[in-house]
Parts: structure tokens; sequence; C-alpha cells
């Protein structure tokens, strides 16, 4: 494999590499710097849980996301990559690569070992038909339980992306997980839409009274097959176009993410006003989400006129947006090697007033927000993250820093004009709702700064560099912090100008996985408020439908009931039904 | 509490009068794509560079023709079309409100004439580019601007070229 020039002992992460050296004997089979920061070895596949389980827990390393790729039409193997972030000793992004021969077509399992592997390994399953032998949870992540056996939707000889395959079930047969004993608990699905976000997701709250045991949940119900499309339809350049669509908020998080990852794999030097351009969208994006997250609060505390005001008071950083990108919201604005739109003199003046009214305003609001009295008892204790739980799954933004851990990709990784600011992570130690808002109001404060001061020092130059050569077959990480965490985009460039293989990860995609755990103990009525803290790209349960077990009825609860029972917290809606 | 109230009272009203008063808006706002069919030379550049292929070229050999549409259902409002365009002929406007009744009339076409092959009768380019690059050739001025191989198609132009280099070499070995 080639290596890029520099000096190889200076460079972040090679004693990662010197480590695994040492310890693992003959696991190590090459190692590769996609650019100063990143560093991919390629390990022999028996050795990959051990090698992982090492970094994650020895070195300091968190699992971003796993990455399976169908390379036989270039190396006649499946790759399989483990995205860490390395953020005690060394901080790099560290990738561990292996290979599976499509005659195996099976690979030892991480996730027994490392638990925030498993969700990456069930989609890797039901993408590739790759089987992780060990694997804890076998069932499917992704793919819906009508889907056909046997057809692997990323594999490049399987289908063509527009195909729509005959149904092969028609009865749901997706297993619920519950720990407690049979017949003790009462199931309580909430679903198909959630409660604050209007998107799709099926909870279930297996209850005992008004107490929730246990908690499971299935995603996936929109998948849009976007890195399909990515890989067959697109050209890379215009796939940051794409990437702007996964989320309605973050967009703008996800494009810069895919950019930087094709100008990482290709060594493109970004002109440095792009970069401070770019980050300057992102924090406005931070702005309005975080206004966003900060009226469902006061939504869910029964502050209806909180919420009212935030949202007017979003509607600046909207308004913002709209000025800076020319529409509300950020979208369309990265190409690969800079950005499209410069900003001039007077909206940046425009800009640094409009920051001191959203400050002024803020102000006003959180005060108000933190005085109300049922704000401290419908937050603090709610929905508790344990630190342990933290750190075997690798939750991002706000929901981790709101237990202790100072994980902020912007920080840990500078990137952009992050590596121009003095600013560091906000954390809180409380592990309950309580202390996730208090991170984003503060985070929100941190962002106003940081705008105002790159509005200040914006170096002069270019925004796009466009003199550099398609290499293919190369590929790279990307990552941004979004305003919900970390997102984390992996890209191989292919031949015609084509996107090889693209993995997006969103934030919310390494939070859900402690959801079950953030919900156990708590009440029906805190469910809401526990799920909406993590601020899914996602929110508001349309229905309820309660399942009592032992009377085998069914009893469907509004939205609105479970919303006042949410804010009330009296007159509850299983009370004298069922 | 008193303090929410008299924040609300200084406030005042946060609503605006839209849609019946017209709304405002940042200048340079990304809206509908207005195109100039006048100007427009039919390069299909736009087309290729549409991420979500809101314009499309469509080619008709019977008629001679090639026909641009636009489906503004599909449409981004990205501006990648008005970035590539080298006459022009693609613009961002302000406009947004663009809900229909009919999904029909989503679509936005225009029809181009296409130029044959002076050689072998096949159609090749849009006459209107190949006007367009003749003029610009012309600007320049210079050897083989406009000359006799600006209306012959690529294959015919490869053939020309092969022929001429076989012709030469035979001179030179005559010589």
């Amino acid at each position: 494999m080639s290596k890029r020039g520099g000096n190889k002992d200076k460079r972040c992460g090679s004693t990662h590499v010197e480590v695994i050296r040492r310890q693992f004997h003959g696991a190590l089979v090459s190692e590769e710097w996609q650019s100063e920061e990143q560093v991919t070895m390629t390990i022999r596949a028996d050795s990959v849980p051990d090698v992982v389980q090492f970094l994650y827990y020895r070195r300091g390393g968190w699992l971003s996301v796993v990455v399976g790729n169908d390379e036989r039409p270039i190396n006649g193997n499946f790759a399989l990559y483990y995205v860490l972030s390395m953020e005690e000793v060394d901080r790099c992004i560290c990738v561990i690569r292996s290979e599976i021969s499509p005659e195996a077509g099976a690979f030892p399992s991480v996730a027994a070992r490392v638990p925030a592997c498993v969700w990456g390994e069930r989609e890797v399953r039901d993408m590739f038909g790759l089987t992780p032998i060990g694997l804890p949870d076998e069932r499917r992540l992704v793919l819906p339980d009508d889907w056909p056996e046997g057809l692997y939707p990323l594999r490049k000889d399987s289908m063509d992306y527009r195909h729509r395959p005959e149904l092969a079930a028609d009865l749901e047969n997706y297993e619920f997980l519950n720990r407690a004993e049979p017949g003790t608990t009462t199931v309580i699905p909430m679903g198909p839409l959630h409660i604050t976000s209007d998107e799709p997701g099926h909870f279930r709250l297996f209850v005992e009274g008004e107490h929730i045991v246990d908690a499971d949940y299935r995603m996936f119900y929109v998948h849009r097959g976007m890195e399909k499309v990515a890989e067959t339809r697109m050209t890379y350049d215009s796939v940051p176009f794409l990437a702007d669509r996964i989320c309605g908020i973050c967009g703008c998080a996800h494009s810069v993410a895919y950019a930087e990852s094709v100008e990482n794999s290709q060594g493109i030097a970004v002109p440095e006003r792009a970069q401070v351009i770019r980050s300057i969208l992102l924090e406005v994006e931070r702005l309005h989400s975080h206004l966003l997250n900060l009226g469902l609060v006061c939504h869910f505390c029964g502050f209806d006129t909180g919420f009212m005001h935030f949202f007017r008071v979003r509607e600046k950083a909207m308004d913002l947006a709209e000025m800076l990108t020319g529409a509300r919201k950020t979208y369309g604005l990265n190409l690969i090697g800079g950005v499209r739109r410069d900003i001039l003199a007077d909206q940046s003046m425009k800009t640094i007033a409009m920051l001191a009214e959203l400050r002024r305003e803020t102000e006003q609001l959180v005060e108000a927000l933190l005085s109300t009295a049922n704000f401290e008892s419908r937050t603090a204790g709610i929905g508790i993250l344990d630190p342990a739980v933290a750190r075997d799954y690798s939750p991002v933004g706000p929901t981790v820093r709101g237990s202790g851990f100072a994980r902020d990709t912007r920080f840990d990784h500078p990137f952009d004009g992050y590596k121009r600011t003095d600013k560091v992570a906000r954390v809180h130690d409380g592990c309950d709702v309580k202390s996730r808002t208090l991170v984003r109001v503060e985070e929100f404060f941190d962002s106003l700064d940081m705008i105002q001061s790159w509005l200040e020092n914006t170096p002069s130059g270019p925004i796009l560099n466009e003199s550099w050569e398609y290499k293919p077959h190369r590929f790279a990480v990307g990552f941004t912090e979004a305003p919900r965490g970390e997102d984390l985009h992996w890209s191989m460039t292919g031949d015609n100008q084509k996107c090889y293989r693209w993995r997006a990860k969103a934030s919310t995609y390494s939070n859900w996985p402690v959801l079950r755990s953030m919900l156990r103990g708590n009440t029906i009525a805190d469910a809401a408020v526990i799920v909406g803290s993590i601020d899914p790209c996602y929110s508001c349960t349309d229905r309820v439908t309660v399942v009592d077990i032992g009377k085998k009825s069914q009893v469907v609860i509004t939205k609105q009931e479970l919303e006042d029972y949410c804010r009330d917290r009296s007159r509850s809606p299983l009370s004298g039904r069922g | 509490m008193l303090k929410t109230l008299k924040g609300i009272l200084k406030t005042g009203d946060a609503t605006v009068r839209y849609p019946f008063a017209p709304i405002e808006q940042a200048p340079d706002v990304r809206g509908k794509p207005e195109h100039d069919a006048p100007n427009c030379i039919a390069c299909a550049a736009c087309a290729v560079a549409c991420p979500p292929n809101a314009i499309q070229m469509k080619v008709d050999v019977h008629a001679g023709t090639v026909t641009w549409t636009i489906n503004y259902g599909r449409c981004i409002f990205c501006g990648r079309c008005e970035e590539v365009c080298p006459v022009d002929a693609i613009r961002l406007g302000s406009e947004f409100e663009l809900a229909v009744m009919s999904k029909a009339d989503l679509q936005d076409s225009c029809t181009y004439r296409l130029q044959r092959c002076s050689d072998c009768g096949e159609y090749f380019a849009s006459r209107k580019e190949v006007e367009y690059v003749a003029a610009v050739l012309d600007r320049i001025g210079g050897n083989g601007a406009s000359g006799d191989s600006i209306d012959r198609c690529l294959l015919c132009k490869q053939k020309n070229d092969a022929l001429a280099c076989k012709d030469r070499i035979r001179e030179r070995r005559q010589a």
C-alpha cells in the first residue's frame, strides 16, 4: 500500500500502530495514512476483536462506525472498517480494516467484546450478507421483515437501485427484547411516529404499573437507500447535495463531512477562507437546532409560552441562514474543495448584529426556563445515562457530554475553523435530561462567540480549490460535530468519477443504542422527555398502543393524551382503561 | 413569570401578514430557476451538473430536435445550473411559491434544432451550440477558426484528421 510523504514517526496514530505491532504478533498486515490525522491498519480478520477491544478500552478509543465494503471488483474480498476515534493519548482517527473472503462469508464479531459495534455489525449482516460469528443480537437492523432472504442490497452484483423486490412475508416478526420475567410486564408500543419529531420509529415500553422495566425499539422504517443511490446514479461531486438531504436540520454538517472525506482521500487542500465559512455555517445550524430542542424542553415541562418564544427567536437564526446561504436551510453550499458562496462584508456586519440580538433574547428565555418550577422536577434525575453504559456504547454529542465525558469532535480532532478557537467541550455530570439541556444552553452561547470571532477574523483568499487530480479507489473519513453529535462519513472514490462506497453515519445512529438503558427505571410520563433529550432526528408518537398481557386487551392512547400526561403527570391514560 | 409576561408585551406580534402581503426575503435568495430560452444554446451543461436530474435533455433524431426540460418538483434550488451555464441562460430567481394543481404544470421545456454533420449527415449537436462555438472561434481568430471542420461530427472529424495524417506521411515519403 502506498504511503503519503511526511515524517512517519511524527504522524498522529504512529504510537497506536507501534503498540499493535508489538502486542499482537503477526496481526498487523499493513498500515496507511489517509491524512495527517487518519491511519488505516489492515489486520488479520481473526485478530480484529482483540485489536479493536484493546484500542477501545486500553488506548482511549471510541467507536464511530463500522463500514462494510464490497471490494470484490478491486481485490477479490469484502472489507470491514471499524472506525475508532482515539481521544486520550495520540489523538487521531484509527481505522481497523480487515478482509473477508467471499468463500468464508463470515467474520468474528467484535460486538461481544465492544458493545458499541452491535448496530454496525447487524447492518453489515443485512446489507452484505456477511455473518458475524458470535454476534449477541442476531435480529435484522435495517432490512424490513418482508425483505427476501439472500438479497443483500449493497453487494455490487446484487441489484439495481430501482429494484423493488417481491415481499417475502406478510407478518411483522421482529422480536422485541425484554429482560423482565415473561408475563410480569405490560407492553406499551410507542409509534409508528414519535411524539415530538413526527418521524417513524417503533418503541415498546415494558411496564410494571407506571414504571418502565425495559424498553426496546426499532428504526429504519424510512431507510431511503441513499448510499446505494450515491454509488450507482451520482458522481462523487454531486453527492454533497444528496448528503445535505440526510437531515432536515444538520444538512450542512453531513455535506461538510462527506466533502471532507473526499478531500482527505484525494489530498485536497481546502482554502482557509472556505474552512472558516464552513465552520460558520455549521455553528449557525447548531444555533437553530439547539433553540429547537430548548423549545421542546419547555413544551415537555408544560411551559408552552416558552416553547413559542424559543421558536420565535429561532426564526432569527433561520433568517441568518437565509442571508448567508440563500435558503432557510444551510443546503447546497459545499463542493469538493471548498464552498460556493462567500460571506460579504455587509452580510458579516448584519450577522454580528443579529448574533447580539439572539444572545440577548435567548439569555432571557433560558432564565425563564430555568426558573420554571416544573423544569427541575421534570428533568433532574430523569433518564439517567450511566457513564459506564456510555463508555461501552460510544454515544455522541450533548447525550454523552451530559454524562461527564468531554467528547466533542470539534475539539478532539480540530478541523476547519475549530483550529482557530480556544473553546473547549461543555460537560455536565448529572447524567440526566437536565444536564443534557444545560450542555445545549452553554453550547449555544459558545456558538455565538465562535461565529463572531470567525467573522471578525476571516482569512482572505479563494473559497474553492479546483486544481487537483481525481484518483480512484482512495478512501478516507470526514467528520463534523452536528448539533446532536458526531457525523462521520467514510467514502471511497471509484472509476468514472463515481462514488464507489459511501457510508454516512448520522449522530443519532450512535445515540439510539443507549436509549434502552436511559428509559429503564423511569415512568411512562418520562418516556417522551427522555427520548426528546437525545434530540433524535425525529420525535412525535402519533399514538401509543397499550397492551396488557394479563387481560389480552389493547388501548390506543392519542398523542394529545400522552403529551398531557407527560406535562401534568395526573390523569394517567392507563388508569381505568384496558 | 412577571418577566415572561413583560417579554410578551414587549415582543408584540411575531407573525407577519404573509400570504396576504409579500414576505420579506434576503437578497440573493435561491428560488425558482428562470430559463432564458432565446439565449440558451442547448449545450446540456446544466443537465450534466444537476444533482437531482431535474434538468434533462431529450434528443429526437427523427424530428432533428433536442428538448431541454426542467421539473420544478425535482429541483433542489442548488444553483449548479447557473454556475456551469456558459451563456448565463439560466438564473435562480426569488420565486418560491411553486405549488400547482396538476403535476404536469411542474414541467417546463424548450425545443431546439439539431445540426447535421456536413459529411455523414448525422445529427451531432444543437445548431445554436455550433453557431456559438463558431462565433467564439471567430472572435479568437487564428488558424482554423470556424473553418470547414466546425460542422462535422466528432467521428468525421477524427476520420478527416486520420486521412490528413495519412496524406502527410505519404507526401513526406515521396519527398
